[in-house]
């Protein structure tokens, strides 16, 4: 993993998180990493629609009607329902998407899993084990 | 009596049907459809009101499998690289051997794969143009998913829409796809180096397209020999 990347993950571990260095690495990882890193080879499911640069991690899952990019990282383990669109977004390993999903500049971090249907989320950290949206931990940027 | 399969295609056919020929709901839906066709429209105005905002010239290339459209766009950015700043934004179904084949002669690439979808769309060039910053830039190339049908429907917001056949896709190729030389400026007819070898009837290919679209400028090149790039270069007055 990148430098940018694991600081970010490392700053919304905590539990005051530094929203501006956030954006600092997450600018830094787009601008400078993730073209290098750009990789859709594998994943399992569905033939989505990717505009690079994408990271694909290994086994990922992917729906049905699904459009991922530009500016995306998806770590490894990660599951992302039917009918989502994923722009400038970073899903960390182990999370689970439900469908019908647009995320357009967030963040979500490692083992968040969110099982619930028909989220639009624009600018935010979400985090957390959430079956509906009222449960969903979210840290606007 | 009825299989499974047949009764559940029929259960299908009846879930369509009765939920969205609703009398309370009919007018939505097609009101929702002539909706959806509106977005590519407003997308694609957008997207070239950001061009021009930014002066750069931009040309979308539509054509079937094989015909050149890459090859075309090797030779294009080979001779316009010192001069202009490009982006080429290349679409396939999948893999980005035609962004690497681009890239070589130093161009600016972004691949986008589409999976199963036949043709780019005003929303996907939108996005990539959103996320770059188009001062960067003072020409750019899409290069459509080969297609002579799907791409008719998807307007990109483009200056210029360039159509490009070869003569081994046979004489009737024009005539066949009326739709995608109406909604273009120029159409190319690629391979002319094959003429003598195959005897294809390039004459009916040009006057089919001027009959098509009378506003169109029609012209012959070889990729792979180089004739008549630059007089492309020239018509697309770069």
């Amino acid at each position: 993993m990148k430098e940018s990347l694991e600081k970010i993950e490392k700053l919304i571990a905590e539990d005051d998180i530094d929203i501006k260095k956030v954006k600092e690495n997450q600018i830094n990882f787009i601008k400078n990493e993730l073209k290098d890193l750009h990789c859709v080879d594998n994943f399992i499911g569905d033939f989505p629609t990717f505009i690079e640069p994408v990271h694909l991690g290994t086994n990922v899952t992917i729906g049905d009607d699904v459009l991922i990019g530009p500016n995306v990282y998806i770590g490894n383990n990660c599951k992302i329902g039917d009918y989502g669109e994923l722009v400038n977004t970073f899903l960390f390993d182990n999370v689970i998407i439900g469908e019908n999903f647009k995320l357009e500049n967030c963040i979500v971090a490692k083992d968040s899993k969110l099982t619930f249907n028909n989220l639009k989320e624009f600018n935010c950290i979400l985090m957390g084990q959430a079956d509906s949206k009222k449960n969903l931990k979210k840290i606007n940027f | 009596m009825l299989d499974k399969e047949e009764l559940e295609i029929r259960r299908i056919q009846e879930l369509e049907s009765t939920n969205l020929a609703r009398e309370e709901i009919r007018d939505l839906v097609i009101e929702t459809k002539k909706e959806v066709e509106k977005e590519n429209e407003i997308l694609a105005e957008r997207i070239n009101k950001e061009f021009v905002r930014n002066n750069i010239k931009s040309f979308d290339i539509v054509g079937a499998i094989g015909a050149g459209k890459t090859a075309i766009l090797e030779r294009i950015v080979f001779h316009l690289k010192n001069k202009y700043r490009i982006l080429v934004i290349c679409g396939d179904i999948t893999t980005r051997i035609d962004a690497d084949r681009i890239e070589k002669h130093n161009a600016e690439t972004v691949q986008i794969n589409t999976g199963r979808e036949c043709a780019l769309n005003a929303y996907h060039i939108y996005q990539i143009i959103k996320n770059k910053d188009l001062t960067d830039y003072d020409l750019i190339f899409i290069e459509n998913v080969g297609n002579l049908i799907c791409p008719s429907e998807f307007t990109l917001g483009t200056d210029k829409r360039i159509v490009i056949v070869s003569i081994t896709e046979g004489e009737w190729v024009v005539e066949k796809h009326p739709l995608l030389f109406k909604t273009s400026d120029i159409t190319i007819i690629n391979k002319i180096d094959l003429k003598e070898r195959l005897g294809t009837n390039v004459e009916k290919m040009i006057n089919d397209a001027k009959e098509i679209n009378p506003n169109i400028i029609v012209l012959t090149t070889s990729a792979k020999t180089g004739k008549n790039i630059d007089k492309l270069i020239e018509i697309l007055d770069l």
